[in-house]
């Protein structure tokens, strides 16, 4: 009896999706594409110049791979559906600091220091959110700011340059490299970085039993421990994947700026979050992708780029991302809500 | 409000339906209690108590059918509508707000004011006017309700209720979180309430308590009104008979099992404060359905043996092998799962596909090596949307846009596809049409027939009794009785749960 007495009471439409679906990934292509001509018509129009440049393009992306770093890491968070890691700042403070202190000793005792402390600190947020259930965001916020502190008291409020530290010139060279190795002339060593990040972390979100169990923790935690998922596990793993994506940051920071302080790494946390929201990971979490996230990280450095050109203002320039942000995430929750979830 | 008057019902209800997508809740029911009058309502769950009361709530808006207060026809299409006339509910969940005060609590809406701020001399001046109505007058108003016990909780609650002056007072099993000597005065406040001429709708599946307080009694059943009755011209096996009526004959199954190869051996299993000493067996494939009311330990017991919660003592011993898992997921690598009571926040996550879903307890299994082989898992995806008529049976489609029926049976394809050798199973088809429900009973058989033991743990009376095998009763965290298929009917059942030998 039941085939026909249920297809009948049913009527729902069933014409929801593939292409749906194939639209939300590429909507985020779409906007970089529409970006792009933007760009385009304004150089044509003589408004800016060498927007259109082989050298831009390549500045474009120099420009936001230390912001892909992190984003993707923290990504992950987002997706386990606990928002952000806030600590991020001074997690890239710290490993920078730590690194450049630890030259003395040559640059791979350096990175392994780094690296050891990124860990700690993953591992902290990893206890505090996954094991004892703090609120993520009032945690990381915390440690972001207990981490500033003990950056300002171990080190008596000063910054470490480098060369004056390091052990060699060898070891001073390396570091700097970090940031400024090219290869081909033109490409630089991060945004390698960024490349076998995107494609080691799309397999993993993707591809892998520990990102399918990570869509179900974000999506539905209560339901994802029901079918046996250890959550604490996951969530845990989550933020010292992004602890570790800081650090690779934090280095980089520091190479760049040559300099180890306490305010390298500053307005990575909101960057990083605006990147993966508009790269259409929803707070919620159990939905985007990392493909998605790279979409809002460029989108992120064309408008940089596009507001460079035009000179408009560093401030402006804050208050026009924050604007996007703002108008992302409300557009995201309407279209939710008029899809009659709430759960934006 | 001694004024009333009692010859005329205070409130009526004439042919009202309402028509969930797909099912019929309420089919074309007459109602109606009059002043000074507490008229039970009891039906089995699924029996259209609770959309009724709805109803009267103003939660519908698409009712049909006419209500009458006071003799005056009226329209409860919104909460507000339903206060305006009236009337007011009492849920089983207090909505209380418990970190304020008492007195804010139960003057919500209508603090009285002087000028710009609240007037407090005058705040508690009327909440004790109020509190005194159901002896609370002991209670300082000013005290936060997260204060004060469970049981003034819940007459804080009325008193609430009886501040707006309502002439019709819902109440819905309001005696669920109360001992024995809390109903006792609960009751003694309810009858005071009626002797003011109060209309009072009593929701309840207890039975004693029904013939303890109410005055007349309509039985619901499948979303119609079976019968009304003064309490004094019914017995309790009647009440029961006509809960559980005739009309699902057609869920009767009379096959009998003897189990011979014992799979499943449970021995003095404790949780404190939850189970004591439960201890039973039970064969491969058997049916074995766990009888009792909400509350007496089942889902708790259940949650122990898949290891989501951890046992105080006793033992688990499968096929001759005791059971160690610390967690669920071990537990599942033995054999042993779990279809929890709440599909939507326990069992199923609504934003995620059916593939999603149906796969999501199986997702070890698929990644050898941890890469997850989407591919591999297509087969059983396939098999299972078309062995439980999954509808529609599109895979990537989300489950928050099915109906319940299905939705229900996306969750029971999830566990079917670990191919658990005991399959625990709670309230496996609650809130479910009838489509569904024959679906997901010929599956439980299905999975019996192959060997595999099922745990049944359900309040849907013809469903435990028909497809269980045998019934152990279930009471206050003990098991009382075990029921054979032979002496196990419905009235027994229920009997037995209600703590009374048949």
């Amino acid at each position: 009896m039941s085939d026909e007495l249920v297809k009948k009471t049913d009527t729902r439409s069933v014409t929801q999706n593939k292409f749906k679906r194939i639209v939300n990934v590429a909507g985020i292509y779409g906007v970089v594409v529409l970006f792009v001509i933007l760009g385009v018509v304004l150089q044509a129009l003589g408004i800016i110049n060498n927007f259109l440049t082989a050298t831009n393009m390549l500045n474009i992306v120099d420009a936001v791979s230390m912001l892909g770093i992190v984003a993707l890491g923290m990504a992950f968070i987002t997706y386990s559906g606990h928002f952000a890691d806030l600590s991020v700042p001074t997690t890239m403070a710290l490993t920078g600091i730590v690194a450049v202190q630890m030259l003395q000793f040559g640059f791979f005792v350096a990175i392994l220091s780094a690296v050891i402390v990124g860990i700690v600190i993953g591992l902290i947020n990893a206890f505090a959110i996954g094991k004892l259930k703090v609120n993520p965001i009032i945690w990381t916020l915390a440690l972001n700011y207990m981490t500033l502190g003990v950056i300002r008291v171990v080190w008596a409020n000063k910054q470490i340059y480098p060369d004056m530290i390091s052990s060699s010139e060898h070891a001073t060279k390396l570091f700097d490299n970090i940031y400024r190795l090219r290869f081909f002339n033109k490409i630089a060593l991060p945004m390698i970085m960024l490349l076998i990040l995107v494609v080691f972390f799309h397999f993993l979100m993707s591809k892998t039993r520990y990102g399918i169990q990570l869509k179900m923790t974000g999506a539905a935690l209560k339901a994802a421990k029901f079918s046996g998922i250890n959550v604490e596990w996951m969530i845990g793993s989550a933020f010292v994947l992004s602890a570790l994506t800081a650090t690779l940051g934090g280095l980089t920071v520091t190479s760049l700026s040559r300099v180890g302080a306490w305010y390298n790494g500053a307005g990575y946390d909101f960057k990083a979050v605006t990147a993966i929201v508009i790269g259409g990971m929803t707070l919620a979490g159990g939905r985007g992708s990392i493909i998605g996230v790279l979409g809002g990280v460029l989108i992120i450095g064309l408008m940089n780029n596009l507001m460079t050109l035009l000179g408009v203002g560093t401030f402006s320039q804050d208050m026009i991302r924050g604007i996007i942000f703002i108008v992302v995430v409300g557009l995201n929750a309407k279209s939710l809500r008029s899809m009659g979830r709430d759960d934006a | 409000m001694g004024d009333r008057d009692t010859s005329k019902p205070a409130f009526v209800m004439e042919q009202v339906s309402k028509v969930y997508t797909g099912t019929i809740a309420v089919d074309k029911v007459d109602f109606e209690v009059f002043p000074g009058e507490v008229h039970a309502l009891v039906g089995e769950n699924g029996a259209g108590k609770s959309t009724l009361m709805k109803m009267m709530a103003g939660s519908f808006d698409d009712y049909t059918g006419k209500i009458a207060v006071n003799g005056q026809e009226v329209e409860l299409k919104s909460p507000a509508q339903a206060k305006r006339n009236g009337i007011e509910m009492i849920y089983q969940e207090l909505s209380l707000a418990l970190p304020i005060s008492v007195a804010e609590n139960v003057l919500v809406g209508r603090l009285p004011k002087k000028g710009l701020f609240i007037d407090k001399e005058k705040m508690v001046e009327e909440t004790t006017d109020n509190l005194s109505k159901v002896g609370l007058e002991h209670i300082d108003p000013l005290i936060p309700i997260e204060d004060i016990s469970q049981h003034e909780a819940q007459l804080v609650e009325i008193a609430k209720a009886l501040g707006n002056n309502p002439s019709i007072l819902v109440m819905d099993e309001p005696t669920s979180a109360l001992s024995r000597e809390e109903v006792e005065r609960l009751f003694e406040i309810i009858d005071g309430l009626r002797k003011t001429g109060l209309a009072i709708v009593y929701i309840s599946h207890h039975l004693p308590e029904i013939f303890r307080i109410a005055d007349r009694v309509t039985v619901m059943r499948d979303g119609k009104r079976i019968d009304t009755r003064d309490i004094g011209d019914v017995s309790k096996e009647e009440l029961v008979q006509m809960m559980v009526g005739k009309s699902v004959t057609e869920f009767y199954r009379h096959e009998t099992y003897s189990g011979e190869e014992i799979r499943l051996e449970v021995e003095n299993l404790t949780r404190k404060g939850f189970f004591h000493d439960v201890s039973f067996h039970a064969y491969k494939g058997e049916i074995l359905g766990i009888g009792g009311l909400s509350g007496a330990g089942r889902s708790e017991l259940a949650q122990v043996l898949v290891a989501i919660d951890k046992k105080d003592s006793g033992s688990i011993v499968l096929d001759g092998k005791e059971v160690k898992a610390s967690n669920m997921a071990q537990a599942l690598n033995e054999g042993i799962a779990y279809l929890s009571e709440n599909r939507k926040t326990e069992g199923l996550a609504t934003r995620l596909s059916i593939r999603d879903n149906i796969l999501g307890a199986l997702v070890p299994k698929l990644s050898p090596n941890g890469i997850y082989d989407k591919k591999k898992g297509d087969p059983v995806l396939e098999k299972l949307i078309d062995a439980l008529s999954i509808y529609p049976p599109d895979a990537e489609r989300e489950v928050s846009t099915l109906s319940g029926g299905n939705q229900q049976k996306v969750l029971m394809a999830k566990w079917i596809a670990v191919e658990p050798k005991v399959l625990i199973l709670d309230e496996p088809t609650r809130g479910v049409d009838i489509g569904a429900k024959v679906i997901i009973h010929n599956a439980i058989e299905a999975l019996a027939k192959e060997g595999r033991t099922i745990i049944l743990i359900s309040s849907d009376l013809p469903e435990l009794v028909s497809l269980s095998h045998r019934v152990m009763i279930m009471r206050q965290g003990h098991f009382i009785k075990e029921m054979q298929k032979a002496e196990c009917n419905e009235e027994s059942v229920l009997l037995a749960a209600n703590g009374e030998g048949a």
